[in-house]
């Protein structure tokens, strides 16, 4: 787990160590995606967050789409004891997560500034980061500080009560922290808080303290440490770069999330020479992803919204790529376009009250299928309501065995919630793969279009399910 | 609207069906863009291509009366600059209401030639004809119906109104 540090300056030989953080549901996407484009080794999940060994430069690890924000790792372990809720020993067990192994501390640093030196011109500033804070700090906060040298670690004095509460996974969306840069100095402090409210015990208030800095005081610290402490693990690490990687320099207006646009995109089978439609593109963000990543290819995006489209338009200008998507305004359920015309289709269907479609999901299913060529694929993002009514759908038209029920067929779609495993880190090699099976004996649920996939993912508040279909054969319509 | 899309739009007045293709073009300003050269991507488009389509769109881009060619947004400098082996970039200082020289296309292939793939002077026609001519403003009509659709910013609006799309 200990980054090899190294003496030239240029890029870790062994591989350095680092994760992710991922929206829930992205995990399988980020875990190919680091395979793909970073050759990364040692991949494995637990939920939100993705571990692996890579021997990439920084302008690689910058490219991923996936990810919300990537760190270097400095240790991940077993979740702190907290059997007993003893201020005391709560306090050692954090005092053992920070302290023990000074190796990997000065190891993950080093790495880091490796890393750094290719890239940056001033240092970074270390400084302690903020976890996402659940309630507001109280009155009787007490801050624990302490002060990381690079050489060696000392403590301060420590009180307050930390019992560990419980904390729920909710990693989609980072705040942001506090990086300032600041010329010389290489001290680097680290404050250690851990506070959780107990229920039972109301006379006894316990708190979390999470440290925003800026200002002043912001500079005072070189850089940021990243803690999550949680059933599951502890994990710690150096956030790598001050900006999250889930944040585009290249897009101006974002509508959907770009990781959940790209991870679409990637899922659509899009190859050089295909003409790639959105049907309800709105601002554009699926097109805008794609066309960075697959840029030989004819992108179309529509929308029946003048506001939309002139989102979108601002936004092809601002990315310098106007001239790789066109725009026209017409509506899903009435495609100007010949029958077969079209080899992919990728789309955010919108849902919620500001939605007013007044078609249901299943004429602008039909529609896309009869624009798109046999062969092609269809990736499309829907609520929960679309979903559940196009499974409904699909049930319909299974023949049922002589129990009633439909197991031993193959299934026509395997929700995969990455995540559901909770206690062990694994590697999931083979579920995403093995959920792309076309049921070719299956009647059809839309003319010809066959579910081949479907991923549940967070959209912060809401879930969604990412779900591709492919168009088996024509309707002869 | 690129020359590309124009070939791919296809009319959807109900009733009109494959008679509603290719929908007759007419521009009011135009203008050609640089897109960079990609052999392979041009080779793959040429397939797709519906050459009568296409040879007529671009003759009605040709021989516009009244077209006026704007520089490219946010780019032009008001002088124009020519390049060796391709058309100039238009740039037309703004005002200027006259037939714009660089309208002069390219002649337009009739037809795919045998070996196109490889044929870079091919290839580049294609390319210019298909990808760097841009329609801003003007008209697409239906042949059949006569229906017309207008097209403002480059982006052609096809919405058809409620009464349209019953069937």
């Amino acid at each position: 787990m200990a980054a090899v540090p190294t003496d030239s300056g240029s890029r870790p030989a062994a591989g350095a160590r680092f994760f992710c953080t991922a929206g829930r549901g992205l995990e399988p996407f980020l875990m190919r995606e680091v395979r793909a484009r970073l050759a990364a080794t040692q991949v494995e999940y637990i939920s939100g967050k993705v571990f692996f060994t890579t021997c990439s430069d920084l302008n690689m690890l910058k490219k991923l789409k996936s990810a919300e924000r990537l760190f270097l790792l400095i240790k991940k372990q077993f979740p702190l004891n907290v059997s007993s809720v003893s201020k005391g020993k709560i306090l050692s067990e954090i005092q053992r997560l920070i302290n023990d192994d000074p190796e990997s501390w000065l190891n993950a640093i080093s790495t880091w500034k490796s890393l750094l030196e290719l890239d940056a011109k001033k240092d970074k500033l270390f400084q302690r980061a903020a976890n996402p804070p659940k309630r507001k700090v109280e009155e009787n906060d007490i801050i624990n500080a302490k002060k990381l040298k690079t050489e060696q670690l000392q403590e301060l004095q420590e009180s307050g009560e930390c019992p560990l509460e419980k904390q729920t996974e909710e990693e989609t969306q980072e705040q942001g922290d506090f990086f300032t840069e600041r010329e010389k100095s290489q001290e680097a402090f680290q404050n250690d808080v851990v506070k959780a409210a107990d229920a039972k015990n109301q006379s006894n208030l316990t708190f979390r303290v999470s440290c925003r800095c800026s200002g002043a005081i912001a500079k005072t610290f070189t850089a940021q440490i990243f803690i999550h402490l949680n059933d599951i693990y502890s994990v710690v690490g150096i956030p790598v770069f001050r900006v999250p990687l889930a944040s585009r320099a290249y897009i101006k207006t974002a509508g959907l999330r770009s990781t959940i646009a790209w991870a679409l995109a990637s899922l659509a089978e899009i190859q050089a020479g295909a003409f790639v439609l959105d049907p309800m593109c709105g601002l554009g963000t699926i097109l805008l992803e794609a066309a960075k990543e697959w840029p030989d290819v004819y992108y179309v995006g529509a929308d029946v919204s003048d506001s939309q489209l002139l989102g979108a338009y601002d936004n092809l200008k601002a990315a310098g790529l106007k001239n790789k998507i066109e725009l026209l305004q017409v509506s899903v359920i009435d495609l100007p376009l010949p029958s077969e015309s079209v080899d992919v289709i990728i789309s955010d269907i919108p849902f919620g009250k500001k939605f007013k479609l007044g078609e249901d999901i299943k004429s602008i299913l039909q529609e896309m299928e009869r624009v798109l060529h046999v062969g092609g694929a269809i990736v499309l993002l829907l609520s929960e309501e679309h979903h559940r009514r196009l499974k409904d759908g699909e049930q319909s038209s299974i023949p049922l065995n002589s129990e009633g029920s439909h197991t031993g067929e193959p299934s026509i779609k395997k929700c995969l919630k990455p995540g559901g495993k909770t206690g062990t880190s694994e590697a999931v090699s083979s579920s995403f793969e093995a959920s792309s099976q076309e049921c070719l004996d299956k009647t059809p649920p839309f003319g010809s279009l066959v579910p081949v996939e479907c991923h549940k993912v967070s959209l912060g508040r809401t879930d969604a399910f990412i779900c591709k279909y492919r168009k088996l054969h024509s309707l002869g319509l | 609207m690129k020359l590309l899309t124009h070939n791919l739009l296809s009319s959807h007045v109900r009733g009109v069906g494959p008679r509603g293709f290719p929908l007759r073009l007419q521009a009011t300003e135009v203008r050609i863009n640089p897109v960079e050269f990609n052999p392979e991507f041009v080779a793959r488009m040429i397939p797709k291509v519906e050459w009568a389509a296409l040879l007529e769109a671009a003759d009605t881009v040709r021989t516009l009366p009244h077209a006026r060619a704007r520089p490219e947004w946010g780019g032009g400098r008001g002088r124009s600059h020519r390049r060796p082996g391709s058309l100039a970039r238009v740039g037309m200082p703004r005002g200027d209401l006259g037939l714009c020289p660089q309208l002069h296309l390219v002649e337009v292939p009739k037809e795919p030639i045998e070996g196109y793939e490889h044929d870079e002077k091919f290839l580049r026609k294609m390319h210019h004809v298909l990808l760097e001519v841009d329609v801003l403003e003007g008209t697409l009509q239906c042949p059949e119906s006569g229906r017309l659709f207008p097209i403002s910013r480059g982006i052609p609006n096809m919405l058809l109104s409620d009464e349209e799309t019953e069937t």
